[in-house]
């Protein structure tokens, strides 16, 4: 236990330590008009936007974690095109959004960048940041009306190319399943038995905690609500008024979080994020509840037993919906010196070649143009089969419309969040919860204010 | 160095003894060439803290996204922020949790202080070795000794729980980062763990400073090393306690670094451990997760009511203290 515990701290102090040795590194990158470092051999000219020349771009994302597989993505457009050389350029996640602003507010964005779905994304276009791309040759026919519409306005006019998709699904210890003779779950109230049936072993079955609170939302609840409201239909309901946010179906969806809490490790109010990978790559947890994009994670982790993933159940007699998520976009600044080379970029992310380097290199990243992909990683693999086995796929509940609430009020996603924490905790009660966010929507969210409890 | 000023001495009849006399001082003064030797100092001081302060108080009056709000609105961010609900709860509660960590720190930071710089102050073996220990933690990143102790506090792996279940006190293993009631508590403390050096090492200057014919007086009267101390040591030391109490005032008001590092930007669990500092980093600079819109305006005038709590501690402090002075 001890040479295990200071082993992890080893290799955190080692992370620490390269982590800001490479912040330090990538810093001089994010100005796009400083001079090129040293070792770079491809400089671009100022004052020439000729395509003969050769041209550097920066790509600012906020997958840190996926630093070197973006390398080979970008090495394979650069064969194809030998002029351009695209620098990924990463932020680290939670402090994305405020470094990007920052940068395209004081002229020294990059010149491409990942655009978040939604509220996020289209205020930086409204503002003037993000380039349209309605003149984009290729976007209207490679990537369909629906897939774009999170980096859309209104009126359809795009501005970001969609790149990826995530899924959601609960990772699980093959071993301890056959271990304790456990099938896979196909409805809540097997998950549940299997849960008791590990626990009784003396095996934690879920690896979950709150300490870094976003996954409780985005990982747990948002991933059983689709199966609770009936998808993308069930959700619209509320979205236009026709059903309340504290409706039986939403208390039932935090009934459901409550049925975890009995199942969690020990001390899972300060268990972060990163903890809950590490319990159940260690095998002392059963199932995660998490995102496909932990795949890479975890395969990284080399854990030493087998391990899969299955669709989150639904509750019996009702239909199954995979939380399908629009994750990621490309978008151009349009204060880049070298429109025509990032517009050449852009074009490529519409390809096979791209949806294959990309798909492989980032398992766990679905694409969402409608080139031809091959998915080689079985894991991957699985979760996309979730797409075609269930009823419907649909978005994380709040992403929609409920995000951007006017300053001084609360987004369904926050006041979700505080409830699913509230409720794990036993400080409040599903119908609470679910109460709180009614109460919250109405205060700024017109359709909950004239919504109806049929 | 000292050659040359002989030179300048030989060659020119301005002695050092001319420099500090009253006639140069008076001649300097009137034509106002005192003016030049403020000048780089006073130019630094506007451009870095002056203008960027006054510029904060004015954009506490405007409104709009990013990070030049257009639209003015006199003191309607001051207004929606003791009127809107959701805001006065956040605002009272991190003005709550700010005063909660700086009354931690006077209470186990600057006691402990006090009390190593007392026993440091007395010769023994190994002192020199101690006073670097104490003093250690201070010269650590916080963001490095905050995430170290994350780790010792980790509910899974972390050493004080497996050292409290070694010795059978399981009961007492609790998620320390993850309860309401605990979290901001343990976060002070480790904060006081790191900066305890800081007030040490000031009161031991103190204290060294006190002469030692006073004590040796005490100690022939009979005074007991208690007496000493309460009646002797810790009256001449009022000036220093003084300092540090408005410095850890001034550094807890201000704190961000410690709560980002230990329970994010939003002091989880449950804004439990949100201070003034992290209440206006997500309000003005980060935006709410995960949207991520700022809101410059109220963030300025978040900033501006922490300068405003501030400025009226330094204040009262100025007027006690020369109140004191005046006493004595």
């Amino acid at each position: 236990m001890m040479t295990k515990s200071l082993k992890v701290l080893q290799t955190l102090l080692f992370a620490v330590v390269i982590i800001s040795l490479a912040a330090c590194g990538a810093q001089p990158a994010t100005s796009t008009t400083e001079p090129a470092m040293p070792t770079d051999t491809v400089v671009a000219p100022a004052d020439t936007q000729a395509p003969a020349q050769e041209v550097t771009l920066t790509l600012g994302s906020w997958r840190t974690d996926d630093a070197e597989a973006w390398a080979k993505i970008l090495t394979a457009f650069h064969d194809k095109n030998p002029n351009i050389t695209v620098k990924f350029d990463p932020t680290n996640p939670p402090d994305y959004n405020a470094t990007l602003r920052t940068q395209l507010e004081t002229g020294t964005g990059p010149d491409l960048f990942f655009v978040r779905s939604f509220a996020t994304g289209l205020d930086l276009f409204k503002q003037g940041y993000v380039a349209s791309l309605k003149d984009l040759p290729g976007l209207a026919d490679s990537v369909s009306a629906a897939s774009n519409a999170p980096w859309a306005t209104d009126s359809g006019e795009p501005y970001a190319v969609p790149i990826a998709a995530v899924s959601h699904g609960i990772y699980y210890n093959q071993d301890l399943f056959a271990a304790n003779g456990i099938a896979v779950p196909t409805t809540w109230e097997e998950l549940m038995a299997a849960a008791k049936k590990l626990q009784d072993a003396g095996v934690t079955p879920f690896a979950n905690g709150t300490k870094d609170e976003w996954d409780i939302n985005e990982v747990v609840l948002m991933s059983i609500i689709p199966n609770e409201i009936g998808g993308r239909d069930g959700r619209i309901a509320y979205l236009t008024g026709k059903s309340c946010f504290n409706d039986a179906k939403i208390v039932d969806s935090f009934q459901r979080i409550k049925d975890l809490t009995p199942y969690l490790p020990n001390g899972f109010t300060a268990t972060s994020y990163s903890d809950s990978t590490q319990l159940f790559t260690q095998g002392k947890a059963a199932m995660l509840f998490d995102g496909s994009w932990q795949i890479s994670a975890i395969e990284k982790e080399a854990p030493s037993f087998k391990w899969s993933v299955f669709a989150v159940p639904p509750p019996a007699g009702k239909d199954e919906y995979v939380s399908f998520h629009v994750d990621a976009a490309i978008g151009m600044n349009p204060a880049s010196k070298n429109q025509e080379a990032a517009k050449t970029f852009l074009q490529w992310l519409e390809t096979t070649e791209f949806n294959d380097a990309f798909a492989n290199n980032v398992p766990g990243f679905f694409p969402m143009s409608k080139a031809a992909t091959t998915i080689n990683d079985p894991v991957a693999a699985t979760f996309l089969s979730f797409n075609s086995k269930a009823k419907g796929t649909d978005i994380r509940f709040p992403w929609e419309k409920l995000m951007d609430a006017p300053s001084g009020q609360e987004s369904a996603y926050t006041v979700m969040n505080a409830g699913a924490i509230a409720v794990l905790k036993g400080d409040k009660t599903p119908q609470q919860a679910a109460d709180d966010l009614q109460a919250a929507l109405a205060l700024w969210y017109d359709p909950a204010k004239g919504c109806k409890n049929n | 160095m000292t050659q040359a000023l002989i030179k300048t001495k030989e060659k020119k009849p301005i002695s050092l003894k001319n420099i500090y006399s009253p006639s140069l001082r008076q001649e300097a003064w009137k034509n106002g060439k005192w003016f030049l030797f403020l000048l780089p100092a006073l130019l630094v001081y506007i451009i870095f803290m002056a203008a960027p302060l006054f510029d904060s108080l004015r954009l506490s009056l405007y409104t709009g996204e990013g990070f030049s709000p257009t639209t003015f609105v006199g003191l309607g961010n001051y207004i929606e922020l003791f009127t809107n609900p959701l805001w006065v709860e956040r605002f009272s509660g991190a003005v709550l949790h700010t005063c909660i960590f700086f009354g931690i720190h006077m209470l186990v930071q600057n006691s402990l202080g006090l009390f190593f710089a007392v026993l440091l102050s007395s010769k023994f073996k190994g002192r020199d070795f101690f006073r670097t220990i104490i003093f250690t933690p201070a010269t650590l990143s916080v963001l490095v000794s905050g995430f170290l102790w994350t780790l010792i506090l980790n509910p899974q792996w972390g050493a004080v729980n497996i050292i409290l279940e070694k010795v059978g006190l399981k009961a007492w293993a609790l998620p320390w980062l993850g309860e309401e009631n605990l979290a901001l508590i343990v976060i002070s403390l480790t904060s006081a763990w790191q900066w305890v050096g800081m007030p040490t090492v000031m009161f031991l200057a103190g204290l060294v400073g006190i002469s030692e014919e006073l004590i040796e007086a005490a100690h022939i009267d009979g005074a007991s090393a208690w007496t000493t101390f309460w009646r002797i040591q810790f009256p001449l030391l009022m000036p220093v306690v003084g300092i540090i109490a408005i410095l850890t005032f001034v550094d807890n008001f201000n704190a961000f670094d410690v709560i980002y590092a230990m329970a994010g930007a939003r002091g989880d669990p449950g804004y439990s451990a949100d201070l003034l500092a992290t209440l206006f980093y997500r309000t003005g600079i980060a935006g709410e997760h995960p949207v991520g819109i700022p809101n410059m305006g109220m963030g300025a005038a978040i900033a501006t009511m922490t300068f405003t709590i501030l400025m009226t501690g330094v204040l009262l402090w100025l007027f006690l203290s020369r109140r004191q002075s005046a006493d004595l």
